[in-house]
């Protein structure tokens, strides 16, 4: 019924109005239609992303200053040359590579374990997607602020659940030292983050047909040899486009490392972009904190293009 | 009805516009040192200069400087800034600040300048700032403590300070011997260049040979192995938990620390008042010297009333203001107040006496990447994640950067 009126809508014939300048008034209209729909967004788009972007790759070939009508002089590829030498840095790279290692994995795994159990027939279903989704939409700013409460060396929670185990009370400084603060980061990240994947796997476990499922089960093959080899050849594609969207997005890793820690201890906890912006605030060296971002961006855009090519042999398959 | 229009025009026409003035500070609002500006300097000034309005906004130390560069960029600043002497190279270089080194008050100003508050505000030969107020850490040492210990005088010595610090730890009370505040270049600065260490050349050139010489090297062992043997607080390190110099002295949880004038008030306050004493920061080889701090007066390039701005600039720097500032641990920039300070405040006669053999730190628009490079490399050292060469190899490397970058 639905394919019926769809093709009739399809095949409903044009009806131009008498004359040839009114048609192809009319052709112009319906090409321009779209765009001139598309326009404000785009100019939006242009001048809050675009923009910023190119000034940004601009900024870092240049000795850039705030002040307006100061010389900027040109430096080349210097700034960027900088970023291989800069021993600081280093840390940074870790602490980002290392979150991205260590969140990425482990918001995959619950997040397809939530939806595998969900998908079941869980009762209460709607208060567990709810329950689960609920962090995802929460500010990243309140949930660090929350998460630094909880782990405060006076009066956080941890310490008081601490205390009741050892029976002293104890005032750990979870946020001033490297790797309980480096945890906090990561606890953060993956609470937050579980549900956007747990959404991913709902909607693609929703997908895997059933019959296949069922057929496996009653040719008696395994749960785990059901998932092998039905489930998870369905949801694929499911799997690339979280993991790419979770790299990219563990790369830019920065309000709960700037919120709950600073990126200290002695900036042992930071990240490449908490890195970056003390260099543009704190040190006003806005053009190598634009070669820093703009570097990043290259790296991010690479593993973007990585998702479209791994989703594309997918498809093809 | 005509007549009273006309009348009323002519009059606005006579009135002077009143030019307000938006002047950025952090005076510290729990003494008196906000409170005197605002009540004291700030309406003398506006009685002087009858047309000229003053508003002064406080904000907390971490927010200042982002706030005017921001507001500077935007085309917006403030037009006059109390800024800490760290910062003037920084501003200069941004090209935010005005050059005052033309200015015909600046010549007066320029002479009668104690030396190091007036290096303070040049930045490659040029005057950015007008010398504000100026101070310097000396040891304050807890008489309770000492005599509790059987030491009846300070330390002279390094060698002496660290030998009675031992004495004067006790674990059970949590007293600590000597509290250091900090792993940053205020805090530390004394200790290494009382050793003999230095940060940099003369000319913030380079820090090859001076983060990394053998005497730093040495005066960052002889710190980490007094905190490893327990003789050092928790401020060193930091942390939500550490206690505060200047929180812990008047319990007696430090027996002796550096600070700076301010505090005599602050423990003035406090309900028993203290019982300690103020000495000169202890010699080694390198003799005994302590930091020079303070704020320079700027001026923003941008602001909208910059001959009003540098009146009251010139202000500041007068007598009046310095004397009355001094009162409350602003210690004056100028010779000519320095006798009038000292006769009205005696106990800053120990900290005139250390201003005179005081350093500035490297005043340099890289200063504060070069500062961060030596905190964080000691924290590493502190925590044992890295040797004292190795820390400050590393610092050096990453401070030579903040130099070239400047």
């Amino acid at each position: 019924m639905v394919s019926k009126v769809s093709t009739s809508l399809e095949q409903r014939p044009v009806v131009f109005p008498p004359g040839a300048v009114s048609r192809r008034r009319y052709r112009i209209t319906r090409i321009a239609t779209p765009y001139l729909l598309l326009l404000p967004a785009g100019f939006l788009y242009a001048i809050f992303i675009v923009y910023p972007i190119f000034r940004q790759f601009d900024i870092s070939f240049y000795n850039w200053h705030i002040f307006p009508g100061v010389h900027n002089p040109f430096v080349g590829w210097s700034n960027y040359i900088r970023i291989f030498h800069d021993p600081a840095i280093r840390t940074a790279a870790f602490n980002t590579l290392l979150f991205l290692v260590i969140t990425v994995p482990i918001q995959m795994a619950l997040g397809l374990f939530a939806a595998a159990l969900v998908t079941d027939r869980l009762p209460g279903r709607g208060l567990w997607r709810a329950l689960i989704f609920i962090p995802v939409v929460t500010s990243w700013v309140v949930v660090s602020y929350v998460f630094a409460y909880i782990f405060a060396a006076q009066g956080g929670l941890a310490n008081a659940i601490v205390s009741i185990f050892v029976g002293h009370t104890v005032h750990i400084d979870w946020l001033a030292q490297t790797w309980t603060g480096n945890a906090v980061i990561w606890m953060v990240s993956i609470w937050k983050g579980v549900g956007w994947s747990f959404i991913m796997f709902l909607a693609a476990l929703d997908g895997v047909p059933r019959d296949l499922v069922e057929s496996g089960r009653v040719d008696g093959a395994s749960e785990p040899r059901i998932w092998r080899h039905v489930v998870f050849p369905n949801i694929r594609p499911t799997v690339v486009f979280v993991l790419v969207l979770l790299v990219i997005g563990a790369s830019q890793v920065f309000t709960q490392v700037y919120i709950t820690t600073g990126g200290g201890p002695f900036g042992s906890t930071g990240v490449l972009l908490t890195y970056a912006y003390k260099q543009a605030f704190s040190f006003f060296a806005f053009s190598y904190a634009a070669a820093i971002a703009s570097l990043m961006a290259v790296v991010v855009l690479g593993l973007s293009i990585l998702q479209i090519h791994l989703t594309r042999r997918n498809d093809n398959l | 009805m005509i007549g009273i229009a006309s009348t009323s025009a002519a009059s606005a026409a006579s009135k002077p516009k009143t030019i307000t003035l938006q002047y950025w500070s952090t005076y510290n609002t729990a003494d008196k040192e906000a409170s005197t500006i605002a009540k004291v300097i700030i309406p003398a000034f506006e009685k002087a200069n009858p047309g000229i309005k003053v508003v002064s906004t406080i904000y907390p130390y971490a927010d200042l400087l982002n706030k005017f560069i921001a507001t500077s960029a935007a085309g917006n600043p403030p037009d006059v800034m109390r800024s800490d002497i760290a910062w003037v190279a920084q501003l200069a270089k941004q090209g935010v600040i005005q050059n005052v080194g033309g200015l015909k008050a600046f010549a007066a100003i320029k002479k009668n300048a104690l030396p190091g508050p007036l290096l303070t505000t040049e930045v490659n030969g040029k005057y950015y700032a007008f010398p504000d107020d100026t101070n310097t850490q000396a040891l304050f040492w807890n008489k309770a403590d000492f005599a509790a210990a059987g030491i009846t005088s300070p330390p002279t010595t390094i060698t002496q300070m660290l030998a009675d610090a031992q004495l004067l730890t006790v674990s059970s009370k949590q007293q600590y011997g000597l509290g250091v505040d900090g792993t940053d270049i205020w805090n530390m600065a004394p200790y290494v260049w009382s050793m003999g260490g230095s940060f940099t050349n003369a000319k913030y050139s380079t820090a090859t040979g001076y983060m990394d010489s053998q005497a730093t090297q040495t005066a960052v062992q002889t710190l980490v192995t007094a905190l490893k043997a327990g003789y050092i607080g928790s401020d060193f390190q930091g942390g939500a938990s550490a206690v505060s110099g200047e929180s812990g002295f008047p319990k007696g949880q430090y027996a002796m620390y550096i600070d700076g004038p301010w505090a005599i008030n602050t423990y003035a306050t406090l309900s028993p008042v203290p019982s300690y004493g103020i000495a000169m920061f202890p010699s080694g080889i390198g003799g005994s010297h302590s930091t020079v701090g303070g704020e320079d007066t700027v001026i923003a390039r941008n602001g909208k009333h910059i001959a009003a701005a540098e009146k009251f600039a010139e202000f500041l720097s007068a007598p009046f203001a310095q004397l009355a500032m001094a009162k409350q641990g602003d210690m004056t920039s100028f010779k000519t107040d320095s006798a009038a300070e000292v006769k009205a405040t005696p106990s800053y006669k120990i900290f005139a006496q250390q201003l005179l053999t005081s350093k500035i730190r490297a005043n340099s628009p890289g200063y504060s990447q070069l500062d961060t490079a030596w905190s964080n490399a000691i924290g590493q050292i502190l925590a044992g994640g890295v040797t004292v060469a190795a820390g400050l190899a590393s610092a050096t490397q990453l401070a030579n950067t903040a130099l070239a970058g400047s």
